[in-house]
């Protein structure tokens, strides 16, 4: 029985490693690196996309960058028009194009339907003398600053909360002490090792901690009370606020309201389907399906409300008086850098003056100098002319300028060769078994793209 | 704990799952070599695939991946001086000096047994210290990693070379902390130094710096110089190590993994400090440290075992506490979470016979890896033999891939290509090359660090004081300063990376 279940497995392995000509494709983005939240929701996507619609292929493309918002960026220049593409997307990318100051935001792509969301949770460790959230914001209202809450990356959902938070107890949103921690796991580790006063993430990142008891649940920010969480929800709790770190899907910009129906119906499908309903108990995820322009009016108040608290935040932020001389500002690291990168360079500048210069002759400046042009010629060459045409380029360039000499014709002709050669397999290896696309001829409007 | 063990190791050697570690050791040596694809892209491609099958078999392949593409990962950083992922760029530095001098051999057999050493002896930690080392590890606060942070930069400044090259070499060191300044300020959400680029926004990746710097950088430079006056021995003595190349292994091994392991284990842990921190301590310890930049084995003895040690470091945070440490961490996360299991304090209790059998299931991998590995050094030693101008043509080929395949973006070949003329440029001013990737790594980390624990103290800078922890990492890097004055070492003339 297991040798037949390995059998197959290992065919549905070797049949990923090779391309799959289906007659259709869906691509889903996923704006972030393998692992995130929204990389996790586009493999669940493939996963049930395989299974209710075992005729199209479903690749998943890894843009990340800045919130998702590089991704997006990418997706609605390149992907215009484009009804076999999918761009998965939060929460956490509305605010993210707001405080990056990106050029697109959500109101440049078509929305589809949002899918899932999950519970922020307010957690406190088990020896934490606070018992109840009130408790927490008595303390909190007290003294703002000794009450430090941990969470992910500043301006994401868990800082977003914190602030929504202040603002409801009648605290400027600047006077929280928010410590930024490269997400909801860093923020686990100072929170259990006591480092801060209090941390906020999805529920999933301390479900572990809290089933173990050694984390206090003292609310979440969902509107309604949850299955299985033991743990009342901000309003309960006397805070009017309710929060979802939601994730859903948008489609390029410029479909036909045809195009726009039938992606639309293509996801309430998966949506409704069995596969994905326990896909979304497997990963603690809360069905928020909500599709077509449900979805857009979401986006729109989604959007507002959450420029309004950032926008408040900017205002107060400069308004606020460094309370503490020895405060490091953000600025100030890279400026000091700046300086003594200045003076050790005038100084070493300095020293080599008065050193009489060595007599190096560079018998191959000019090889070089061939050489740096190629090199900085390749993004470009391998967009327009693929990767192919620009790395045998590159080959043939490299070969010769090591020589050093002009290259006889035939010499030229065998680099070539063997660079064409190298390429093409290494073109091959990557697009076809490995299913990491590479550009090929004539991309000018494939998704790759100079920033 | 032997008992439980002992259950993994009945799980481990279940024929079916030899195979699928097999399979999982295989590919991830395949993916460890191919530039710019690594263990956290390969794991997140079979993620959906696996579905369905049973957990422990899918686990234990990943977890082969994972430590496979450690070992792979140190080829292409001595054979072609590009190194693929983070915790190989300190592997390049001699490992490609090695290579050059005909020591190739040498030099990736030392990274396959060092490998060999470390993965089973950090295993062999693993299994007995995790509970014991998480508490360690969460007793780190940003005060405690900035106090780290302090002590690994004290020892690496032995690396900026000697007095002749110290002007420069701080130059090089500024220029590293600049890069690393770039990006998206992780503490205020603030932009620096982006110029209004959305590309820069994410900061300048360490493998992009250092396949230009390395790879790109040194081509340049050899062919500005004309072909007469490069010299690459594909082969001079021995395949294998020698006795002498043993006797100088062995102790870098063993300290590589010292070091590693417990720093893997940090939650703001990962491969980058410990192999750089192993560099230093080696050539701090060397007989010959002068030798150290021009293809010392103890440089790729060292930071090869820490490598590995913190691989396995890295799954004690996430077995007992559910934290992934590093993108591979969090793949492996994800890959918990798809067959419903919540990594964490309970999962030893509810899931023994699958956490025992992934962790018996790497002692396995890690023999074979070995077994695997070994003979394809000598396939790989053949790759020099290559014409000259062809070796060259496809290290700028695999470069250029490798910097493309990172994040797939086009910005990065501009990137790569612009550090590889700076690389350039650095060399023929003498400035050593290694201190601009100290800089890069070690100083975003550190500004962080020591922000978070002013911002959490409220600006009380006592707290690196008052923090027994962090005042005796403090005390050791004022100890190594005046222990490594009092020592009076002559500093080598100039470190030629």
């Amino acid at each position: 029985m297991r040798g037949v279940t390995f059998g197959r497995a290992l065919a549905l392995v070797l049949l990923a490693a090779t391309p799959v000509r289906a007659q259709a494709t869906l691509t889903i983005v996923a704006p972030a690196a393998p692992g995130g939240g929204w990389d996790q929701t586009a493999r669940v996507m493939q996963r049930v996309l395989a299974e209710i619609e075992p005729a199209t292929s479903v690749p998943v493309d890894n843009v990340p960058g800045a919130a998702g918002t590089i991704g997006l960026a990418r997706f609605v220049q390149s992907e215009r028009g484009n009804p076999h593409a999918l761009l998965v997307t939060g929460l956490v990318m509305v605010s993210g194009a707001i405080i990056n100051a990106s050029p697109v935001s959500l109101a440049d792509a078509t929305p589809i339907a949002r899918l899932a969301g999950e519970t922020e949770v307010i957690v406190v460790p088990a020896a934490s003398p606070h018992r109840t959230l009130a408790d927490l914001i008595a303390a909190f209202k007290q003294d703002p600053g000794r009450v430090s809450w941990g969470g992910g990356s500043a301006g994401g959902t868990d800082d977003l909360l914190v602030r929504l938070l202040a603002e409801q107890v009648g605290l400027p949103a600047s006077r929280v002490n928010y410590i930024a921690f490269a997400g909801g796991g860093a923020a686990l580790a100072a929170v259990l090792g006591g480092q801060v006063t209090a941390a906020v993430s999805g529920y999933g990142e301390f479900a572990g901690q809290i089933a173990a008891g050694q984390l206090r649940p003292l609310a979440i920010s969902a509107a309604a009370r949850m299955a299985g969480i033991d743990a009342p929800t901000l309003r309960e709790a006397g805070v009017s606020l309710d929060l979802a770190n939601w994730r859903g899907i948008v489609a390029p910009p410029g479909l036909s309201d045809a195009e726009q129906d039938a992606l639309i119906a293509r996801i309430t499908r998966l949506a409704t389907s069995e596969a994905w309903r326990q896909a979304l108990a497997q990963h603690g995820w809360e069905d928020q399906f909500l599709a077509g322009a449900g979805f857009r009016q979401f986006l729109l108040a989604e959007q507002a409300r959450i420029e309004a608290v950032l926008r408040r935040l900017a205002a107060t932020d400069t308004a606020a008086t460094p309370r503490f001389a020895l405060t490091i500002t953000p600025t100030m690291v890279p400026d000091a850098t700046l300086v003594v990168l200045g003076l050790v360079t005038a100084s070493l500048v300095i020293a080599r003056a008065r050193r009489p210069a060595p007599a190096s002759p560079s018998p191959g400046a000019r090889m070089t100098v061939i050489l740096a042009a190629t090199l900085l010629f390749q993004p470009w060459l391998m967009l327009t002319a693929g990767f192919i045409a620009s790395s045998t380029l590159l080959f043939a360039v490299t070969a010769s300028s090591w020589r050093g000499i002009r290259p006889a014709p035939m010499i030229l002709a065998r680099d070539l060769l063997v660079g064409v050669a190298f390429a093409t397999i290494i073109y091959v290896v990557f697009t076809s078994a490995l299913g990491v696309a590479l550009p090929s001829f004539s991309l000018l409007t494939s998704h790759f793209s100079l920033p | 704990m032997m008992e439980d063990l002992w259950l993994g190791f009945v799980v481990a050697l279940q024929p079916i799952n030899l195979l699928w570690g097999l399979a999982g050791v295989t590919l991830g040596t395949a993916v460890g070599v191919l530039p710019g694809i690594g263990p956290a892209l390969t794991v997140a491609l079979l993620l959906p695939v696996t579905y369905g099958l049973d957990p422990t078999a899918a686990l234990i392949m990943f977890a082969g991946i994972y430590y496979g593409a450690m070992y792979g990962g140190s080829t292409t950083s001595i054979l072609l001086n590009t190194p693929g992922e983070s915790a190989t760029i300190v592997t390049a530095i001699d490992g490609h000096q090695m290579a050059r001098n005909g020591r190739a051999g040498a030099a990736l057999a030392t990274a396959a047994i060092g490998s060999f050493v470390a993965g089973t002896l950090a295993t062999l930690a693993l299994s007995l210290t995790a509970p014991w080392m998480v508490g360690m590890a969460l007793a780190f606060g940003s005060a405690e990693y900035f106090a780290l942070m302090v002590l690994a930069f004290v020892m690496v400044t032995t690396v900026l070379g000697g007095s002749g090259a110290r002007l420069a070499g701080w130059v090089s060191l500024m220029l590293g902390l600049a890069l690393g300044s770039v990006g998206i300020d992780g503490l205020s959400g603030q932009a620096r130094f982006t110029f209004g680029v959305p590309y820069l926004l994410d900061g300048i990746d360490p493998v992009i710096v250092a396949i230009g710097l390395f790879a790109i950088g040194e081509t340049l430079w050899m062919v500005s110089r004309g072909p007469d006056t490069d010299h690459v021995v594909p082969l001079r003595g021995s395949l294998w190590m020698t006795r002498d190349e043993w006797r100088r292994s062995w102790k870098p091994w063993l300290r590589g993994t010292a070091i590693g392991f417990p720093m893997g284990a940090l939650p703001a842990g990962g491969a980058e400090l410990p192999t750089l921190m192993s560099y230093a301590i080696e050539k701090r310890l060397a007989a010959a440290p002068g030798e150290f930049g021009r293809g010392a084995i103890e440089a790729v003895a060292g930071p090869e075992a820490a490598n590995n040690a913190s691989a396995a470091g890295t799954l004690v945070p996430l077995l007992t506490l559910g934290l992934p440490t590093s993108a591979t961490a969090a793949v492996l996360l994800a890959a918990f979470q798809q067959f419903g299991l919540q990594p964490g304090p309970l999962l030893f209790e509810h899931e023994p016979k699958l956490v025992w059998g992934v962790i018996a299931s790497l002692y396995v991998g890690n023999a074979m890896l070995l077994v695997l590995n070994l003979p394809l050094v000598g396939l790989w030693v053949k790759l020099l033999a290559i014409p000259r101008p062809w070796l060259y043509g496809g290290i700028l080929v695999v470069a250029s891939l490798g910097a493309f395949s990172v994040h797939r973006a086009a910005g990065d070949l501009l990137l790569v290509a612009l550090v590889g003329v700076l690389g350039f440029v650095l060399r023929r001013v003498e400035a050593p090359i290694a201190p601009v990737m100290i800089g890069l790594i070690l100083g975003p980390a550190a500004e962080q660090h020591l922000r978070r624990a002013l911002s959490i103290s409220q600006g009380d800078w006592s707290v690196f004081l008052t923090r027994p922890l962090s005042a005796a990492l403090l005390a050791a890097a004022v100890a190594i300063a005046l222990f490594g004055v009092a020592r009076g070492r002559p500093a080598p003339v100039r470190i030629e990376p």
